[in-house]
C-alpha cells in the first residue's frame, strides 16, 4: 500500500510531500480533501511532540512542510467560505522586541489546525494591536516575548484592550523562553507557555467556549 | 537569616566552589553586561553601545554601589565589538542608531550562510572564512572600519583589566567562545539549520569538525595567555527544548567533549552557558571529568534535579530568572535565592547568580537583593 500523505509529513519526508500532493491533483482529487490529509498530518506530530517522541526541530519542520503544502494548493482551493476557519487569532511580537522564530512557528501550526491568523508582525504598538482586534474580533491574541524590555509593552497592550471593552471578548496568551506565570498575572493573560504545541492545544479546546 | 564572617578571598571563595569543596559563602557573581549597567547607573542604552569607555565604567560603577561581588563577569564590548570579533556572527540594530536610544540593541537572526558555505569553512577555517566574507554579508560594518572597532575593543579590555586591579580582583574568565554548533545555527538560522542536520548533515559535521579544531587551538592558547583558569562556552541551541537525543549526540556531544577534554588537560576549567532547559540533556555532562567544567543555567532547567545529578562532580552556576529580576517583587527575589542557597549550595559546588545576564531592565531592588542574600544567607 502506498504511504499516505499524512504519513509522509509525519515522516518529514520534505522532498516526497510535493510530488505526492502533484499526483493527487492531478488525479483529480478535491484540493480541500488534500489539504485535510495534510492537516490530519500536522496533528499526529502534535502528538507525538505532546508525547515526548518528538521535539521543537520536528515540529518546525514539519510546519515548514505544511507551508510549502498550502502554498502549492492555494491556488486550487476555493475561497475561504469552503475552508471555514475553527477561530481566528492575531498574533504579534510587541513593542521592544523583534523576535519572531516562535511566533512563526505557532502561525503555522495554528493554520494547520484550521485557525485563521493574523501576524502582525514584531515590535507592534499596543494601539496598533487593539485597533486589530477591533477590526478582526478573533477568539485569540497571542503575545510573543523573548527580552524583557517588552513586557511592559504587553501590560499596555493588555490594558487598552480593557479600555476599549474587547478584553473579555477573546482570550489572551503569552509565549517565549522568557515567559512565567508570574509575566502572565503581571500582564493580565489568561494563559502562558514556552511550548508552541501547548498553545495550539489550548486554543483548540478553548475555541468553542469563546 | 544568619549572617557569617569572611574567611576567603572572593577568587579562593570561587575556586572553592569550582573544586566542589565548601567555601566560607556561597560566591555571588551575576551576568551584569553593560546593558543592565546602563539602566542600573543612570546611562542610555545608546550610550553604552556607542562608546566602549561608558560600557565599561558603567558596570564598574553597579560593581562599587553594590558593595562588589566575586570576580566580575567579563563585560567590555560594545554590540558592534561582539560582531567583530565574531562573538555574535548576526546583523544588529544600535541603540541611538537603528533603534531608540532607551532599548537594548537587538539581533536578526536571518539566513546568511549558505549550504556551499559549510564546505568553505570546513576548509579555510572559521577566521579567514569569517574575516574574507561573512562578516561583510552581515552589512553593519564596512571594511575600513574594522581596525578602528578592534582598537577601541582592545582598548576596551585593558580598562576593564586595569579596573579589575583598581578592586584587586581579576575577571571571571577572558577566554570566550560559541560553540560551533550554535554559531552555525545562528549564521544560517534556526530553521534553515535545522533541515541541514535532517536532510544534508554531511557538510555540516565537516564544518563543525574544522571548527572545533580552530576553537581548541585558539581559544587554549587564549586561556593559557590570560592566566585565568576558566573559559566560556556558549550552547544556546543543542539541549533538548530543540533537539532529540540523536542529534545531540551526534552534532554536539562528541565535539564538546573533546573540546573540554583538551581544555582540562591544561587545568582550564570549561564555563557551559546553558540557556533554554537541558533536563534531559544532564546525565552526559558526568562523563566529563570531576571538576572539568561548571554549568551556567538560565532558570529553565531544574537546577534542584541539576544537582541532584552532579552533585559532588561539577559546579553550577544560576539562575534566578529574567523575568523575577524584572517584575519580581523583592521578597520573591529573595526567597529564590535562600532556596537556591540551600537546596544547591549545600555542602559547595554552587554560584549564585542571574539565569543568564541580568536583564537590562532589571528593578535596583531586585538586582540588590539577589547580592546581598547571597552574601548574607548562610546555607543550612
Ligand atoms: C538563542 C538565543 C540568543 C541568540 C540570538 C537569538 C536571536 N535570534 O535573536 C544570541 C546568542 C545572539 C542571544 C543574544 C542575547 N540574548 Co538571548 N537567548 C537565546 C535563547 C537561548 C533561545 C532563543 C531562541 O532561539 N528560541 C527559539 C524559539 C523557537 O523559542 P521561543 O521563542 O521560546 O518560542 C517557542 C515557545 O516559547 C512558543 N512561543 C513563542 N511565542 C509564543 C507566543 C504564544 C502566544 C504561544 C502560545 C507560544 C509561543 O513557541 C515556540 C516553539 O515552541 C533564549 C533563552 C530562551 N529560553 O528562550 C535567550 C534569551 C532570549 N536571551 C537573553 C538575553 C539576555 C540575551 C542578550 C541580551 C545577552 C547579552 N547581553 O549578550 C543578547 C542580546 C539579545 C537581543 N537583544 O536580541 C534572555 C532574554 C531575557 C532578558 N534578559 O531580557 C533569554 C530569555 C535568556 C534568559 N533566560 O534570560 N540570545
Amino acid at each position: 500500500m502506498p504511504r499516505e500523505l499524512s504519513t509522509a509529513i509525519v515522516e518529514l519526508a520534505r522532498d516526497d510531500v510535493p510530488a505526492m500532493i502533484e499526483r493527487k491533483l492531478d488525479a483529480g482529487e478535491d484540493p480541500l480533501a488534500i489539504l485535510a490529509e495534510c492537516r490530519e498530518g500536522m496533528t499526529r506530530v502534535g502528538e507525538r511532540f505532546q508525547a515526548g517522541d518528538y521535539y521543537l526541530a520536528e515540529l518546525l519542520l514539519s510546519a515548514e512542510i505544511f507551508k510549502a503544502a498550502v502554498a502549492r494548493l492555494a491556488p486550487h482551493l476555493p475561497d475561504t467560505d469552503g475552508d471555514r476557519p475553527v477561530g481566528k487569532v492575531i498574533l504579534a511580537t510587541m513593542r521592544g522586541d523583534i523576535h519572531d522564530l516562535g511566533k512563526n512557528i505557532l502561525a503555522t501550526l495554528l493554520r494547520a489546525h484550521a485557525f485563521e491568523v493574523h501576524d502582525l508582525g514584531v515590535n507592534v504598538e499596543p494601539a496598533e494591536l487593539v485597533e486589530k482586534v477591533r477590526e478582526i474580533r478573533p477568539e485569540f491574541v497571542g503575545l510573543s516575548v523573548l527580552i524583557t524590555t517588552a513586557f511592559r509593552s504587553m501590560q499596555e497592550a493588555c490594558r487598552l484592550l480593557e479600555e476599549a471593552g474587547l478584553r473579555d471578548s477573546l482570550r489572551l496568551m503569552i509565549g517565549g523562553g522568557v515567559t512565567t506565570p508570574e509575566l502572565e498575572e503581571w500582564v493580565g493573560a489568561d494563559f502562558q507557555t514556552q511550548d508552541a504545541a501547548a498553545g495550539v492545544a489550548y486554543c483548540v479546546e478553548r475555541v468553542g467556549e469563546a | 537569616m544568619n549572617t557569617m564572617k569572611e574567611t576567603m578571598t572572593p577568587d579562593e571563595r570561587l575556586w572553592a566552589a569550582i573544586r566542589l569543596e565548601r567555601p566560607d559563602r556561597v560566591p555571588v557573581l551575576p551576568g551584569l553586561l553593560p546593558e543592565p549597567a546602563a539602566t542600573l547607573s543612570g546611562v542610555s542604552q545608546a550610550q553604552i553601545a556607542g562608546n566602549i569607555e561608558t560600557a565599561v565604567n558603567a558596570v564598574f560603577r553597579v560593581f562599587d554601589a553594590y558593595g562588589g561581588w566575586e570576580n566580575p563577569y567579563p563585560a567590555s564590548y560594545t554590540p558592534l565589538q561582539l560582531q567583530a570579533s565574531g562573538i555574535f556572527p548576526l546583523p544588529m540594530r544600535i541603540p541611538g542608531v537603528d533603534l531608540a536610544d532607551d532599548v537594548p540593541y537587538q539581533l536578526e537572526e536571518v539566513e546568511l550562510l549558505v549550504p556551499e558555505d559549510y564546505e568553505t569553512l570546513a576548509e579555510l577555517g572559521f577566521e579567514r572564512f569569517y574575516y574574507d566574507d561573512f562578516l561583510w554579508r552581515i552589512g553593519n560594518l564596512e571594511r575600513d572600519e574594522l581596525p578602528g572597532v578592534q582598537t577601541a575593543m582592545a582598548r576596551g579590555g585593558g580598562l576593564f583589566l586595569q579596573e579589575c586591579a583598581k578592586r584587586e580582583t581579576r575577571p571571571f574568565f577572558l577566554a570566550s567562545s560559541l560553540h560551533p554548533f550554535f554559531m552555525l545555527s545562528l549564521m544560517r538560522s534556526m530553521v534553515r539549520f535545522t533541515e541541514d542536520l535532517y536532510y544534508a548533515p554531511e557538510p555540516v559535521e565537516r564544518a563543525i569538525e574544522r571548527m572545533t579544531a580552530d576553537l581548541i587551538a585558539t581559544q587554549l592558547d587564549f586561556a593559557k595567555q590570560s592566566g585565568i583558569d576558566i573559559w566560556l562556552l556558549t550552547e544556546e541551541r543543542a539541549s533538548c527544548f530543540f533537539f532529540p537525543p540523536v542529534v545531540f549526540e551526534r552534532f554536539w556531544w562528541p565535539y564538546t567533549r573533546r573540546i573540554v577534554e583538551a581544555f582540562w588537560a591544561e587545568g582550564i576549567v570549561t564555563l557551559f552557558h546553558l540557556d533554554t532547559s537541558w533536563d534531559k540533556n544532564l546525565p552526559y555532562f558526568k562523563e566529563l571529568p570531576r571538576g572539568s567544567a561548571i554549568l551556567e543555567l538560565d532558570g529553565n532547567t531544574d537546577i534542584i534535579a541539576a544537582k541532584e545529578l552532579l552533585r559532588g562532580h561539577l559546579c553550577l552556576k544560576g539562575d534566578v530568572p529574567a523575568a523575577l529580576l524584572s517584575i519580581g517583587k523583592v521578597e520573591e527575589v529573595e526567597a529564590y535565592c535562600h532556596k537556591l542557597i540551600d537546596q544547591v549550595g549545600s555542602g559547595g559546588g554552587f554560584i549564585l547568580s542571574s539565569g543568564c545576564s541580568v536583564p537590562a531592565n532589571v528593578r535596583p531592588e531586585n538586582f540588590r537583593a539577589l547580592i546581598e542574600t547571597g552574601k548574607r544567607h548562610a546555607s543550612s
